[in-house]
């Protein structure tokens, strides 16, 4: 009897013990667990910045940015989709500024209507197309000179700060309504990126049938863009889709839409002449395109 | 110069890595050594004023002593039977008088060695006469009997040329553990364990009452196994064990027993990393499994299992010449691993990531190349980041969390979450074995054993992680086929379901098993003479019966593939024939018809009801020779040994990152060779010194290039290359293994040492980079009309040695009691840089174009070199391991 008492209490010792290791409970984040939260206030507007180097960006050139300037701004555009690739967009109401990263699926820590501050000191800061853009200098082989590129992911988390959570109420995602006779203004060009709304546009492509952007139709076999047009009265937008964006073999809407998203300027670096200067657009999703229901 | 390099290096790689520089190169862009055999590691240093060599934290300080993978994202599977603490996981064992087979087992055991390099899949494990194997894959699975030391203690063993009592053995041998009641000494029996492996302590209780006056036989066994953390960071081990057993003996004649076990177990796994991984960690023990999660370590990467087992047996004296034992053993394995998961286009949250890692940067490899002003400084900011805290090179929860709660604050899809792959079965075996001695001189065994399996793989959601949404489809097909196609539905028929905890997604199918075999083993012997002839035939069936409609196979998916029937056999036998009482010369030869593995016969069994096309049945070919001698008091064994596999069928299932989809590689057609020589010798100097050696030099590789079948989830078919995989040698076991071990005896005490040499260790090669199409660029070489090729070269791990010994006594108490204390140490020299195995990445180093429904390879190359960088483990650094026990 002894015994079997014993091998009782062994047993209920050792299922006592066996219970489970592994539970986990989510944990408090008191702090962002992404970027540097040292980050301090933000000292000029976005505005400021893109004006300071203005010259540099025009000319395709980079710069690096030595003084302690930190801006912050609401995400506008990411790489939700895979449509906008290693690259955020963040606007304040000055304006707006592409930033390359060396990075995917940044999207999932910077939705749209994530507030974030950037620390620009040690930067670069440049023009590709003669769009402005935040990031590292590299090596373009194939024109043997430096330019703007992306920057490391690892200098990235170095710079940036995220600003409580994303909200899509914020005043900085209420885009600018653009007529036609703001694309026509040509001095507007050196003002991209701008968040904006194109009211009742339609793709020209589209027929009910056409995909956005399938790889038989992409520019070349080392340039997966497929190019869609857009007319806002006379002036063409030209959306630049990505074949491996998630929406690339989705059918266009043929009809009428307003649409949300990043107006860019691609200034043919070549070239003097202003009809190699285009207004394009960058998307960051299909969810931006409201059809117009009649 | 070169000294000062070295003397840097040193500092950097610490001293758990040590770096043996043959040749060291400075360069504009920092030091960069080559290894002997080819390998380089690299270190920047900038040349242009500015000494950032040194981080702020030492790469040694780093190396903490508490330091010890298809991962990876792919199936890992393979790690069913990975229970290290067995020993003999994957060796075979005879029990007959051959100190090689009963030795190597133990003794290599820290490098893994396999017996000849066999699959486990050759080895044949029986309880009480009822085969244990698992159907689909072949193989036994020790966790089945983790932690039973004692309850799993009475067994026999036969090799594959010797006649056993109990059922078909293959050429791995067969054994059959006794589990009847009555067949366990009658007292307590009690340990405890403390050690720095898998697990920190062990405690295990026996008790047996031995047969009863009354017929009645009673044994129960319990144990429990635990690390809070083991001996590799981030892991933890807390497995139960229980046997109970009884048996009654009804007359003279009739004996009936019953016996049930099981081990719930649930233990956190450790993951093979690339050199520079480890490099950058200052360990060959890093494990990027885990990470902080709310400043807790939680791993990724956790096994739940529990197999619970019963066996009920009839024991019949027919007569004194003949005995019928029939069993009846069933299981219901429950088997899962977690595993993280990331949605949407989430970035992969492996710290270990190739992209994540420097060398991802510019191409350290190319030492001509000097890096460009800014490549430099993103390859310094990688690796500052890497080494500038330990939660940067582990897994960062908190992050994912915090990634989900934003999505939530969007509306948006789960982005990262925990998902279990269940791989459960159901497993029913009956057999029935009749031994009769026919005169003194002649016995035979006939046996039958029918067995049916249900193998359940499925996975669940685990974990969301917070998240308030998680819908069933394929990321990975939505870019291919738009975000509503019906292509993109894991389930057809629930279209975009919602998925809570708990719940089944992605693929959910049945493997249906059924085997039957007769078997017929007859023995000669006269004196030491002895003839075995065995023969048997077998029947399997195989069958995948889909749950699920998937969209990328919508015809093929859900329902049953129809039944496939296979019909095999083998015919053995074995000589002894003795020249005189000291010198026996054994020969024997075998030949195997088998059916290929379910494991292995669907092209995609996650999605897809269709059979591997062309599938045949298995042949092993199998001969061997020893000779033994005795001369006064030295003993020795010396066997040869050949056996050919052919016509096998293989599978790998892994993650093609480059083209975004999950894949399976089927070969078939794959033909292998082993041979070599094993010896053992023992020389015993008295009665209480003698001194061992044991050798085993192998090879063992595939014979010829083999077909093979590339598939992905997202394909709607697949298509048919070949795959250079001539030459490539089986791994993870070393193919060479000596020792020289010294036993001592002495009024109680026992003491034993070894040292080990282990070499020719291979990894698990990439049969993807042996494709045909990936291999590229053939070329016909003009002057002597060969085919050049261009196939990599596999990964060969350098050998070393290994030190291990043990102490004990036996100390008798009062009232018959008796006290044993035993310590092992193992790996004395701490060499912690003897690879046991590991695996080349399925990825090349090229650009792959979209053409039409073809991918083409660019001429360019990847900056990131998969080709060398494979994943490797090492085997365990310094280790003891102390069991006190006690009988009353």
């Amino acid at each position: 009897m002894k015994t079997i008492r014993y091998i009782s209490a062994f047993l209920f010792l050792l299922f006592a013990m066996t219970s489970c290791m592994n539970n986990f409970e989510a944990p408090e984040l008191n702090d962002v667990p992404y970027g540097n939260n040292t980050i301090g206030e933000a000292n000029k507007t976005i505005a400021d910045l893109k004006t300071k180097y203005a010259s540099v960006v025009r000319s395709n050139g980079y710069e690096q940015i030595t003084d302690d300037i930190i801006i912050e701004g609401v995400v506008v555009a990411n790489d939700e989709t895979g449509n906008v690739y290693k690259q955020l967009v963040i606007n304040d109401e000055t304006g707006a500024i592409i930033i390359g990263v060396n990075d995917v699926g940044m999207y999932a820590v910077m939705p749209v209507g994530q507030r974030v501050r950037m620390n620009c000191k040690g930067l670069y800061i440049g023009g590709y197309g003669s769009l402005v853009q935040i990031g590292t200098k590299y090596y373009n082989e194939k024109y043997t000179e430096y330019q703007i590129g992306r920057m490391s992911k690892f200098d990235f988390l170095q710079h940036i700060r995220l600003i409580g959570k994303a909200d899509s109420t914020q005043k900085e995602l209420i885009p600018l309504e653009i007529t036609e006779e703001y694309l026509a203004n040509k001095a507007n060009k050196d003002l991209a990126p701008v968040y904006v709304k194109l009211k009742n546009v339609s793709f020209a492509e589209a027929d009910g049938k056409r995909l956005y952007a399938p790889e038989e139709e992409q520019i070349s076999e080392t340039n997966t863009a497929v190019e869609r047009n857009v007319y806002v009265g006379s002036q063409k937008v030209i959306f630049r889709l990505s074949t491996y964006a998630d929406f690339a073999n989705d059918k266009m809407p043929k009809g009428s839409f307003d649409v949300t998203g990043v107006l860019t300027r691609y200034r043919n670096p070549g070239s003097n002449s202003d009809s190699k200067d285009y207004w394009q657009f960058l998307l960051s999703s299909t969810d931006d395109i409201i059809p117009i229901t009649e | 110069m070169k000294s000062v390099t070295y003397f840097l290096l040193c500092i950097l790689c610490g001293s758990a890595i040590e770096v043996q520089a043959q040749e060291i190169v400075l360069k504009d862009s920092g030091f960069v050594s080559q290894l002997e055999d080819g390998r380089v590691l690299q270190q920047p240093v900038r040349t242009n004023g500015i000494d950032t060599l040194l981080v702020d934290e030492p790469v040694n300080n780093i190396i903490i002593l508490s330091d010890d993978n298809s991962d990876s994202y792919t199936f890992l599977e393979g790690q069913l039977g990975e229970d290290e603490d067995f020993a003999g996981t994957t060796a075979m064992v005879s029990s007959n008088d051959d100190y090689f087979l009963s030795e190597v087992g133990y003794l290599f055991s820290p490098m893994r060695f396999r017996v000849r390099a066999y699959n486990s899949q050759y080895n044949n494990v029986y309880v009480n006469g009822a085969l244990m194997n698992d159907a689909e894959r072949g193989t036994f699975s020790y966790g089945m009997i983790g932690g039973l030391n004692e309850a799993t203690r009475n067994k026999e063993g036969a090799s594959y040329l010797e006649h056993n009592g109990f059922g078909v053995g293959s050429v791995g041998g067969a054994n059959n553990i006794n589990m009847r009641a009555s067949q366990y000494a009658a007292g307590h029996k009690a340990s405890l364990v403390g050690c720095n492996r898998n697990y920190l302590a062990r405690a295990m209780y026996t008790y047996s009452t031995g047969l009863m006056q009354n017929g009645w036989a009673f044994t129960g066994s319990a144990s429990y196994r635990w690390a809070n953390e083991g001996v590799i960071e981030g892991t933890f081990y807390n497995s139960f064990g229980y046997f109970l057993a009884a048996e009654k003996k009804i007359d003279d004649r009739h004996s009936i027993s019953v016996a049930t076990w099981g081990s719930p177990t649930e233990r956190a796994q450790q993951a093979a990393a690339t050199e520079e991984a480890y490099w950058l960690a200052g360990s060959h023990y890093y494990n990027s499994n885990w990470g902080y999660q709310g400043g807790k370590k939680r791993n990724a990467r956790v096994v739940n299992s529990f197999e619970p087992a019963a066996v009920v047996t009839w024991d019949f004296q027919i007569n004194d010449k003949a005995k019928l034992t029939t069993s009846l053993f069933g299981k219901y394995s429950n088997y899962s691993t977690t595993a993280l998961g990331w949605n949407g286009n989430a970035s992969d949250p492996r710290p270990n990531y190739y992209k994540n890692l420097p060398s991802a940067v510019y191409d350290v490899w190319d030492l001509d190349y000097t890096p460009t002003e800014s490549e430099y400084a993103d390859y310094m900011a990688t690796y500052n980041y890497w080494v500038a805290s330990k939660a940067n090179r582990q897994i960062n929860w908190d992050y994912m969390y915090f990634a989900n709660s934003q999505a939530n604050a969007m509306g948006g899809e789960c982005l990262y979450y925990v998902e279990r792959r269940h791989n459960d079965q159901f497993a029913l075996n009956l057999a029935s074995t009749l031994n009769v001695d026919f005169d003194k001189n002649n016995k035979g065994t006939f046996g039958i054993n029918i067995g049916t399996t249900k193998g359940m793989h499925y996975k669940t959601m685990s974990d969301l992680m917070g998240a308030e949404k998680y819908t069933d489809i394929d990321k990975f097909s939505v870019e291919e086929y738009g975000t509503n196609s019906d292509f993109i539905q894991n389930d057809v028929d629930n279209p975009n379901r919602r998925i809570k905890e708990g719940d089944v997604f992605g693929y959910d199918y049945d493997i249906n098993v059924n085997k039957a075999n007769l078997f017929y083993q007859h023995n000669f012997s006269k004196g030491i003479m002895n003839l075995f002839l065995g023969t048997h035939v077998e029947a399997t069936t195989m069958e995948r019966y889909g749950n699920m409609r998937n969209g990328r196979a919508m015809e093929f998916s859900k329902g049953s593939s129809g039944t496939a029937f296979f019909l095999g056999g083998g015919v053995k036998m074995g000589v002894v024939l003795p020249f005189n009482a000291h010198n026996t010369v054994t020969f024997g030869w075998g030949y195997e018809n088998r059916a290929p593995l379910a494991y292995n016969s669907f092209v995609a069994p996650r999605i897809r009801n269709n059979f591997v096309e062309g599938l045949t049945n298995e042949q092993l070919l199998n001969a061997e020779a020893s000779y033994k001698f005795s001369f006064g008091s030295v003993t020795a064994k010396i066997t040869g040994y050949c056996a050919m596999f052919n016509e096998l069928v293989e599978q790998n299932a892994f993650y093609n990152d480059q083209q975004s989809e999950f894949t399976y590689l089927t070969m078939t057609g794959v033909d292998k060779v082993h041979y070599g020589l094993e010896a053992a010798v023992v020389y015993n100097i008295t009665s209480s010194l003698a001194v061992n050696a044991v050798a085993a030099v192998g090879n063992a590789e595939y014979w010829g290039d083999v077909q093979g079948y590339l598939i992905s989830e997202t394909d709607k078919e697949g298509s048919s290359q070949k795959v250079y995989m001539d030459g490539v040698k089986v791994d993870g076991t070393p193919l060479t293994a000596l020792s020289l071990g010294v036993d001592y005896n002495v009024k109680g005490w026992y003491l034993s040492a070894n040292v080990n040499y282990y070499d020719n260790i291979y990894i698990d090669a990439s049969s993807y980079t042996r494709l045909e199409k990936v291999v590229g660029n053939m070329e016909i070489d003009a002057s002597t009309g060969k085919v050049d090729y261009n196939i990599p070269a596999q990964y060969k791990a350098k050998g070393g040695f290994m030190v291990d010994a043990s102490i004990g006594k036996s100390i008798s108490l009062r009232g018959g009691k008796k006290l044993n204390i035993n310590l092992s140490l193992n790996n004395i020299l701490n060499n912690q840089n003897l690879v046991t195995g590991g695996y080349e990445q399925n990825r090349d180093d090229g650009y792959w174009n979209k053409d039409g429904d073809n991918y083409v390879k660019d001429e360019k190359e990847k900056t990131y070199k998969f080709s060398k960088n494979p994943y490797l483990y090492y085997a365990s650094a310094f280790n003891a391991y102390l069991n006190v026990g006690l009988r009353f």
